[in-house]
């Protein structure tokens, strides 16, 4: 799976490149508009995470160019601007999604996952991790062909988990992935912690490893192979 | 009172003086003139008959008319000097006393002298100084009315562009997009005063758009940083064997970061609704997308034992989609954050409004304030203190009425929907 990463902050481009490649992609960069061009127009990528304020040009001019070119490069916005109609303006022009800064990583990552898993799908719709087998069109989760019987919320949260898997994941991305952005509770984790724990039961109910591991209750990390 | 009403009293005032004092000194004027007029016709009359006397030695044969008569008697007294004499007669005929004027003098005749009197009545001056000041008040009248018609009409004509510009601007608003463009007038003071607003206005506008741009880019500018401060706690989260002392201080930072970026995102959604000119005739099913939003955030009704009634109407109406869903959104939120535990909440929706009722813990929040950016009732709440000064931006957005009301111990938001 090949990526391009656009953004012109060198350390934030450091941390994405770093954490997308250990998560098994293979991270190309671009820090300014020309190179972004040039680079999309020698190479096809999976998916282009797009900074919009860039030096040299608008990340919007880059999905004009994407469109009229018609390339399908699957394309994530992550903009400082939460502006209702940049958001807008970047889904009409054909970004697959849009995330504000400043976001978490494993959210990116999920979402980078969710745009290759559309793009890519080619009559098969479900993944293999380890001893989970997702259907991602059913929403429905096996293990080891034993059906999980999982509510939304906790559907979502495993496939967090098994999208950042091996990470270590704090409580607040956590509950931020499930209940948006004015989760704001921090005095009051307590809904995640059963909302994890309930899960851990049901895949130790279906056989599965207690894979995820809870660290000081501050963040978590589900171990897979 | 308006200034010309005040002109218009000081101008009325001296003009009915000024009338006045002409008129009575017209009359006197001409009262002078006349009977001196009468005078000399006595004196000629007085010359004819003297001049007759002295030709002839025998006194004339005087045809008297009604209203000039001449007497003849005997005298013994000579009079130095004529004299004249004003007096009243009555008159049998038409039955009314008239002023005379009378001449007296003396002539010898044939060695007799005789007291003469010519007589002339002044019926005829009075008359015609009747007539004189009657046209006199008649004309002030017709000055005064014609003032009074010409200032109504004409007046408000020309304070017609003061008027406009007034309206205009108190329509103004600065978060209108263009700075007030006043046209030019024809008289000087207006177009002075047109062309000193639009100077105004143009940099207050100006200036104020450079504080919106301003205030809009140190938002965005922040963010950045703040997505490197985030991308490197989570990049320290990875690292082998993080101590639990460690851990505990990675999620501060995040938490820091989190309240720093919600904060930064809501004002900047404040600015973004003041300044943008949203409109709001998407069809909006309300009653679906207030369950929807209920159903998402149940795990946090149920995290703090809240019981939430809801009395929820599937209705529609013309809004807008997202605005709607920030609006929502920030009223449930507020509703969690501020119930206290195993507390009560109330939702209601109709055509006419949305409720949103829960307990209190503490007395009525300041009515004035609630809706004021960065009100909190306590200074350590969680909360940025902009959630409910967005929900009221929204609602005067799209022109529905926002109230908060102290009730029986319980907080209530009405929103409006129809003013």
């Amino acid at each position: 799976m090949k990526l391009l990463i656009v953004e012109d902050e060198l350390a934030l481009k450091e941390s994405l490149i770093e954490y997308l490649s250990a998560s098994g992609y293979l991270c190309e960069s671009a820090t300014d508009f020309n190179e972004a061009v040039e680079k999309i127009e020698l190479f096809d990528y999976d998916c282009i995470v797009l900074d919009i304020m860039l030096p040299g040009g608008s990340g919007l001019q880059i999905l004009q160019y994407l469109k009229d070119n018609k390339k399908t490069d699957g394309v994530i916005i992550v903009s400082a601007k939460n502006a209702l109609e940049d958001k807008i303006n970047g889904i009409a022009l054909g970004a697959d999604d849009y995330l504000t800064k400043p976001f978490h990583l494993s959210e990116l990552s999920v979402r980078i996952a969710a745009i290759i898993r559309r793009k890519q799908f080619n009559g098969q719709s479900v993944l293999q991790y380890d001893f989970f087998s997702i259907d991602t069109i059913a929403k429905s989760v096996k293990v080891n062909n034993r059906l999980l019987d999982l509510t939304q919320k906790e559907y979502q949260l495993l496939l967090f988990f098994i999208i950042n898997k091996n990470r270590v994941l704090s409580k607040n991305a956590i509950a931020q992935h499930l209940w948006g952005d004015d989760m704001d509770y921090a005095d009051n984790y307590d809904f995640l912690y059963t909302h994890i724990k309930n899960l851990r039961k049901k895949i130790i109910a279906v056989g599965g490893d207690d894979c995820i591991k809870s660290m000081y209750r501050e963040g978590y990390k589900m171990m897979l192979s | 009172m308006k200034l010309f009403a005040k002109y218009n009293r000081i101008n009325i005032t001296v003009t009915i003086f000024t009338f006045v004092l002409g008129s009575v000194a017209f009359y006197f004027v001409l009262n002078y003139v006349l009977t001196r007029q009468l005078k000399e016709t006595l004196r000629s009359e007085q010359f004819e008959i003297i001049h007759y006397v002295e030709q002839h030695n025998s006194l004339p044969e005087i045809q008297n008319t009604r209203h000039q008569w001449v007497t003849i008697e005997k005298s013994t007294a000579v009079l130095a000097k004529p004299r004249f004499n004003d007096i009243n007669i009555y008159n049998e005929k038409e039955k009314e006393t008239e002023p005379v004027e009378q001449l007296l003098f003396t002539v010898k005749v044939s060695g007799e002298y005789f007291l003469i009197t010519v007589n002339k009545s002044k019926a005829e001056t009075e008359d015609l100084l009747q007539l004189i000041i009657l046209v006199t008040i008649g004309m002030i009248a017709l000055i005064l009315l014609l003032n009074f018609l010409i200032n109504r009409n004409v007046i408000h004509r020309l304070w017609q562009p003061f008027y406009l510009s007034i309206n205009r601007v108190k329509e103004y608003h600065l978060n209108n997009r263009q700075s007030l463009h006043l046209p030019k007038e024809n008289t000087d003071e207006f177009n002075l005063l047109n062309e000193s607003l639009n100077a105004m206005t143009q940099s207050i506008h100006q200036d104020y758009q450079a504080l919106k741009a301003f205030t809009e880019n140190a938002s965005h500018e922040m963010q950045t940083p703040l997505a490197v401060i985030r991308s490197k706690t989570e990049m320290l989260l990875q690292q082998q064997n993080v101590s639990e002392e460690a851990m505990k201080q990675i999620m501060g930072i995040e938490e820091g970061i989190q309240k720093l970026s919600r904060l930064h995102q809501s004002l900047l959604l404040l600015t973004k609704i003041e300044n943008t000119h949203f409109t709001f005739d998407e069809k909006v099913a309300l009653g679906t997308l207030l369950l929807q939003k209920i159903e998402e955030k149940k795990e946090l009704f149920e995290s703090k034992h809240l019981t939430v009634i809801q009395d929820i109407q599937f209705i529609t109406l013309p809004f807008h989609q997202q605005l709607a869903e920030i609006l929502i959104n920030n009223l449930l939120s507020n509703t969690i954050r501020y119930t206290p535990e195993n507390g009560v909440v109330n939702i209601e929706l109709d055509k006419e409004k949305l409720i949103v009722r829960n307990t209190a813990t503490e007395n009525s929040l300041d009515v004035e304030k609630i809706f004021q950016r960065f009100y909190k009732a306590q200074q350590n709440q969680e909360g940025t203190g902009l959630g409910l000064a967005i929900v009221k931006e929204i609602g005067k957005m799209a022109g529905f009425d926002v109230q908060y009301l102290f009730h029986n111990n319980y907080h209530i938001f009405t929103i409006y929907f129809k003013q």
